[in-house]
Formats: C-alpha cells, structure tokens, sequence
C-alpha cells in the first residue's frame, strides 16, 4: 500500500511565502505562525478537544500561510477555523458555540495583557531586541486606558465576561468562523490529507530500540509536539519530521546511535541529514528569548489590522 | 499483526490506527541488520550545539535517493498546496442526473478540452458551517486514489460559498443502467473481470481506513474499455476512529444492499457491511436484476432469511445481542436456496457468494481474502476488460440503440456481448 501523499509547500512557496512578499520579515511570519499554533493549543485544552484533531488543525493553519499573507485574514479567525474544520475531519466536531465562546476568552486575554503593558506604539521595528528595553517595568500603566494594578502582584487579574448569548460580538465571531471555514477550504483546494507523526514515532523507536527509554520517548513526543507550532509538517515528510525529534531527544539525552555515514540511522528512515537538521532548526528557534517587547508585538498582531499597520509603519522606510 | 500480513479472516476485527505503520517495518527490515551491527560497536555521535542549529529553511534538493524504499517517495511526488480553481474553468455541457445528494453535471475542461464531471454539493444547510458529510465525500475521493476508484480532479468552486464542485473523470456508464439495457447478462468471464476491479477497489478504501457504506450498482460507474469505478462517496466515512456517543448511524446503504447486521441496529458495524453489499451487487451481475428487492427493512429480513435459511447459534453467534433481535420473528429453521436461485453457477462461485452474504460481519470474507478465492482462477477465467463490449452512454446524452432494435443493424462491435451467448 502507497502511503498518503500529503500535499507539501513547494519551493518557490517556501522561498517567497505571501506574507513575505507584503514585506514581513520571516522571523516574525514564524512567530506570528506559531502563535496562531499556540492558540489552537489552548483552544483544543479548553476544549478538552483530541490531540489529533488539535495537531490537525495546526498543520492545515500552517499549510493557509503558503497561499495567503498575514495581511489578509487574521490569525485568530483562521487558527479558529482550523480547528473547527480539523474536529470535523477528524469526527470530533465542536459546537460553534462553545468554539466561540473559549476564542472568545483567549482573545479577550490576550487583550488584557496587552493593555496592562500598553506603551505609545513602538515607531521603530521593534521585532529585534531593544538594548534599552527593561521588561515588564514601567510599560504596565503607561497608557490612561491600561486596569490599574492590583497592589499584590503588580497586575490585574484578568476576568473574563462571556458573551450575551445573541451578543453581536457573538455573531461577528460566528460570521469570522464561517468564512474563516471556507477559506481555509478553498485555499488548500480542498485538500485536508494530513499524516500524523505519532504512529511512525513509535515504530521509530522501538526499531531504534529505544521504546524502554522512557525519557528518550517523552522527549521525543514532546519535540513532535512543539514541532507542530512550526511550519515542519507542511515541508517535510513525517519520517523527516520524526528522525529530526528522534536526533533532538537523543542528543539532548547524550544517547549514542550510529550516525556514521553509510550507516547513519537517519538513512534507515530515509530522511536526509540536511533535512533532519534543517527541521531540528526550526524546533530549536521555537526556544529562542523573546523580549518582551517581541512578544507584546506577536499578541497585538493577532488581529490583521494591526498587521497592516506594522506593515505601512515599517515599510515606508 | 495486520490482517493482511496474517491472511486471516477477521474482517470486522477493530484494527486500530495503530497498526498502520507497520507497513513500514517490511522496507525497514533489510536495512535493520545493518544498523544493528552498527549498534553493537557503537561510537559515540559527534555532539552538536543545540544553538547552532540552521537558520531557515533549506530543502535537500538530491534528485536521486535510489536506494530509498516505496514507503517515504520523494518529496516530488506529493502535491502542492493549491487553492481551489473557479467553475468557470469548466464549460457546461449537459446535466447527468440529479442525485439526493447533488446535481451531476457533464462538462468540458475549457484549458485541456477534457471531458468530466461535475458534482455539485448541496451545501444549503449552512448551520454548523461546511458540512461534515461533504468533507467525508472529498476525503475519502482524495485518500482513496485507485485505478477502479473514480478519479477525482480536483474541486472547484463558483461565486458564492455555496457552490462547491467535485471534479472527477467522466465514466460513460453505470452498472445499473447497464444491466436494465442488456438484453443478456454479463458472461462469467466477464462477470469475474468487474468482481476483481469492485474486489480490489473495495480492499483499496479498507486499507485506507475508508468504509463506502453505500455501495450498489448505480454507484458503479463503468467506462467503455470494461473498467469499473466506483463513485459516490458521499456515505462514506473512516473507521478505526473512536466512535462517538450513539455510535454510528443505520441510516446508511440503500435498503436493498444493506448488511442484515445494520438492518438489525448494530451501531458498532465496519468493513463488513460493504462485503454484504458486494456480495448484492455480485448476485445482482449474476441475475440481471436485484437480488433483494424488498419495500422494507421487515420484508428485506424476511427475503435473506429465506435465501440464508434463519440464523442460527452456529451461522450468527452475535444474533441475539443485536437491539432489534428481540423484535424480529424467526421463522423455523430450514436450509439456504443459493443453488436453487442459482442453478448455472459453479461450486467455486457459490461459495464465494455464500462468503459474502454470511450473516456472522465476523465470519463474512474480507475484500482481500475474496481477491484470491479459487472462483477467480477456475475456467472461465477472467476476460480481460479490453474485449469488452461499448455501449453507448446515457450519461453522454448520445442516442441509445433499443435493446431490441431491427435485425438488420450491423452487428456493431458494441454489441458483440448481446451475440455472445453463455454456457452454464
Ligand atoms: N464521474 C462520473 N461520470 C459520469 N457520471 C457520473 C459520475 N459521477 C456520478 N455520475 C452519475 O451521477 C449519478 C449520481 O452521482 P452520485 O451517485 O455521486 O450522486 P448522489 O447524489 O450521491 O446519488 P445518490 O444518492 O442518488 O446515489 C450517478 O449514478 C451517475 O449516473
Ligand atoms: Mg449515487
């Protein structure tokens, strides 16, 4: 039996993606990429929603970047879409409503964050670190809007107010998740094949004779997930996918396996050595420091606006 | 472990998504030595910083990886990620049938000049978004490519959000109208050619973890070079998936090609249930016309009864768990009537029908253990479908020759199956 074949970005799609070609620069794509990733996350855990169905959604999200630019739909929408949809392949559909409404929560804390260290909008790209930037102070009651400070943690707590039940901001979410659906659809060309690594995971390590190697395994589990808040999954085949977490985990556990060529045991799995380094690179940034200031940055630009924004303030120069 | 591995016949078995990968393991297995010999003088890896990993993406571009197994093909041959074309790529030629579940259309690929078809999708019902059945009907098209599966295109979609399109190969025929305007049934030879393709299309979407849950002979689809395919997924669904609360629903294959497990309110059913219907649609070729052709599910019940003779402990140990067993009467045991239904069929392919149509979804044969029953190797042996007859298409909109027509007509190449006579 052939396997699946899932459809894969292509090079001139990996080269030049649309957002890149608006002017965004491909540091901020991925991050803005991979908190669209973490939305899904949260989302599917509130949800108490499947892992597939989670990891699903995570894949066709990333797969939506190669054909269209962040400056077109928000990644909020889409990230909920995705998930939407994925509960559908996967046959575990949600009700819209109970989707709306933790999106709903997710967004409006994310919001609150924002505000409690919202600063006159940064004029001067501030996705690169800023020497001068101290975190966390001073930015918290900068603007009259911002809650005032709880004096126990310096913060305010965050509450959340749900929705009215026919709220118009309930059916200005319903509309966004609809649309959000069918682009997401259209797009891939209806497309929606996706291979999940775990299956391949475990035949992996137990020919690698690994599988009693606990740490080995939830390492390994654990870099397959993190991987799915990268693009990865829409570029390389799983056993690529797979053998760049297997490397990861049993390096950082100092395991040895054999890794001399003709006999490297990427070979066995018919990854190649550039590939597999090249995802276990894409894994690794996920762990790269954020400043603060980079990470306000991503949150604001959750919503296409502000990517618009970003883009005419950047842009200009 | 896999069913197919062992060859054993437990068609219904729960496989789980699990044992997928093991595929794997049969490529695996001969480059395994040598990494075990490796293993054993081991040298310790070069350790590398963690931090110094690439920055960026950069593809392998090695165009040849020949000692590469089937298993991982290169990266070439997948797809690309591509968004949906509009309808008006397509010009519309004339409308095949309505179904309840779309419009067909036939239509001309105004880039290539191809002849397809085009199904619409009813997506009007717009209250949970794109509906979950319409996805099942592209999924299991996309996941279930084989050479007897339709073929689908691509899907296109029109000016507003609820105009979605399937675009697949256009088939001049289906087996159901095909077989109303036959004068003569299919010869055996034939008969085996058309099981084999349905047989190993069938396997194909097992494999696939795909179950069609409505298979019959209109679904059938079937082209002039003797090739058939089969369409309408639009049941189907993946199983080995964790069913949901409720379990799956009965409201699936047409009444006459429904296994009597679902008749009977099994909400746990599998891939047997599309055996039951091959082995309907394998009858149905034999006869020239439906083997059941019941109004209801009660007198369905009664009609496999008296062909099956009434289950009993040994023919369908299960029965009595069934939700709807209470209810049903039993009439008094007495033996089946396949022979006398079927007085010309030989001992082999008997017992491939009975195979089929066997109450017990546990004892019924699976697709890949029908593929190679002895029917199919005894004389006559398969044609091969090259020398099969044309005929022309309704689908097409071309003038159909009567069944009947005068008896001075050249006897045209098309209608050298009408001349073939059968022997028993
Ligand atoms: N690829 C094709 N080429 C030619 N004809 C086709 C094709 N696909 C479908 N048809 C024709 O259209 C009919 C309906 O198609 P299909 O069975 O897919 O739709 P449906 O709405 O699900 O039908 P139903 O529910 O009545 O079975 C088929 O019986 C066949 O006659
Ligand atoms: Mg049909």
């Amino acid at each position: 039996m052939t396997p699946t074949l899932v459809p894969l970005a292509t090079h001139s799609q990996i080269a030049r993606t649309p957002s890149g070609e608006d002017g965004l620069p491909q540091e901020l794509e991925e991050d803005l990429r991979a908190f669209g990733c973490k939305l899904i996350h949260q989302a599917g855990i509130l949800l108490n929603q499947k892992q597939v169905a989670v990891a699903t959604a995570q894949i066709l999200f990333q797969r939506f970047w190669f054909v269209t630019s962040l400056k077109q739909f928000s990644i909020g929408d889409i990230s909920m879409g995705a998930l939407y949809l994925a509960s559908k392949l996967e046959e575990c559909p949600i009700r819209m409503r109970d989707l709306i409404n933790v999106y709903d929560l997710l967004l409006q804390r994310n919001s609150h964050e924002l505000s409690l260290h919202s600063s006159p909008p940064p004029s001067s790209p501030s996705h690169r670190p800023q020497p001068t930037h101290v975190p966390g102070h001073n930015l918290v009651m900068a603007s009259p809007a911002a809650p005032a400070p709880s004096p126990s943690n310096g913060k305010t707590k965050f509450k959340y107010t749900p929705m009215a039940y026919f709220s118009d901001a309930f059916y200005n979410l319903k509309d966004a998740l609809v649309v959000a659906e069918m682009q997401i659809l259209k797009r891939l060309g209806f497309n929606m094949l996706v291979v999940l690594p775990y299956g391949t995971l475990i035949n992996y390590l137990r020919l690698l004779g690994l599988t009693n190697h606990k740490e080995a395994c939830g390492k390994a589990w654990g870099y397959l997930n993190d991987a799915l808040q990268t693009p990865v999954y829409t570029i390389y085949a799983v056993p690529t996918i797979v053998s760049a977490a297997i490397l990861l985990a049993t390096r950082h556990l100092g395991i040895s396996l054999p890794s001399t060529p003709p006999n490297s045991w990427w070979d066995l799995f018919d990854a190649s050595w550039e590939d597999v380094w090249t995802v276990c690179g894409h894994i690794m940034r996920l762990y790269r420091d954020r400043t603060l200031e980079e990470r306000l940055e991503v949150m604001r630009m959750v919503n296409k606006k502000e990517v618009r924004k970003w883009l005419e303030e950047n842009n200009s120069l | 472990m896999s069913t197919v591995a062992e060859g054993t016949s437990a068609p219904s078995r729960k496989r789980t998504k699990w044992d997928e990968e093991d595929h794997e393991n049969e490529a695996i297995r001969r480059r395994q030595q040598a990494l075990s010999r490796q293993l054993r003088s081991l040298r310790k890896p070069r350790m590398t910083d963690v931090t110094s990993v690439p920055k960026g993406t950069s593809l392998s571009r090695s165009p040849i990886r020949d000692a590469y197994s089937i298993f991982v093909p290169p990266r070439a041959h997948h797809p690309p990620i591509q968004p949906s074309r509009s309808v008006y790529c397509y010009e519309r030629l004339n409308q095949i049938e309505e179904g309840s579940y779309g419009v067909v259309f036939r239509a001309r690929d105004k880039e290539t000049g191809d002849i397809v078809a085009l199904k619409k999708l009813k997506l009007e019902e717009e209250k949970h978004g794109f509906p979950i059945t319409a996805l099942r009907e592209i999924n299991a098209l996309m996941s279930c490519r084989h050479e007897n599966v339709v073929h689908i295109r691509e899907v296109v979609v029109g000016d507003t959000l609820t105009q979605v399109f399937v675009v697949m190969d256009f088939i001049e025929h289906d087996l159901k109208t095909l077989l109303t305007l036959m004068p003569a049934p299919f010869l055996q030879s034939e008969i085996k050619t058309l099981m084999l393709q349905l047989l190993s299309a069938v396997a194909h979407c097992h494999a696939n973890w795909i179950l069609h849950r409505d298979l019959k002979t209109s679904n059938l689809l079937m082209n002039n070079r003797g090739t058939i395919k089969v369409a309408d997924f639009g049941l189907a669904r993946r199983y080995g998936d964790p069913i949901g609360v409720g379990g799956l629903t009965q409201l699936v294959v047409t009444l006459w090609y429904r296994a009597p497990e679902i008749l009977l309110g099994a909400t746990n059913y599998s891939t047997a249930v599309d055996m039951w219907s091959v082995g309907c649609i394998f009858a149905e070729l034999l006869l020239k016309e439906p083997l059941f052709q019941a109004k209801g599910e009660i007198e369905l019940l009664s009609m496999i009864f008296k062909l099956l003779g009434p289950p009993t402990s040994a023919t369908w140990p299960d029965y009595c768990t069934l939700p709807l067993a209470k209810t049903i009467a039993i009439s008094p045991p007495h033996a089946h009537q396949f022979r006398q239904r079927f007085p010309h069929m030989t001992a082999l392919g008997l017992d491939l029908l009975t195979s089929l149509l066997t109450y017990d979804p546990q004892q019924r044969i699976s697709a890949e253990e029908a593929l190679h029953h002895p029917y199919f190797s005894e004389s006559p042996l398969p044609k091969h479908p090259d020398l099969f007859a044309s005929f022309p298409s309704a689908a097409a909109g071309e003038k159909r020759k009567k069944p009947f027509d005068s008896p001075s007509a050249p006897l045209r190449a098309a209608d050298r199956i009408f001349a073939e006579t059968e022997l028993p």
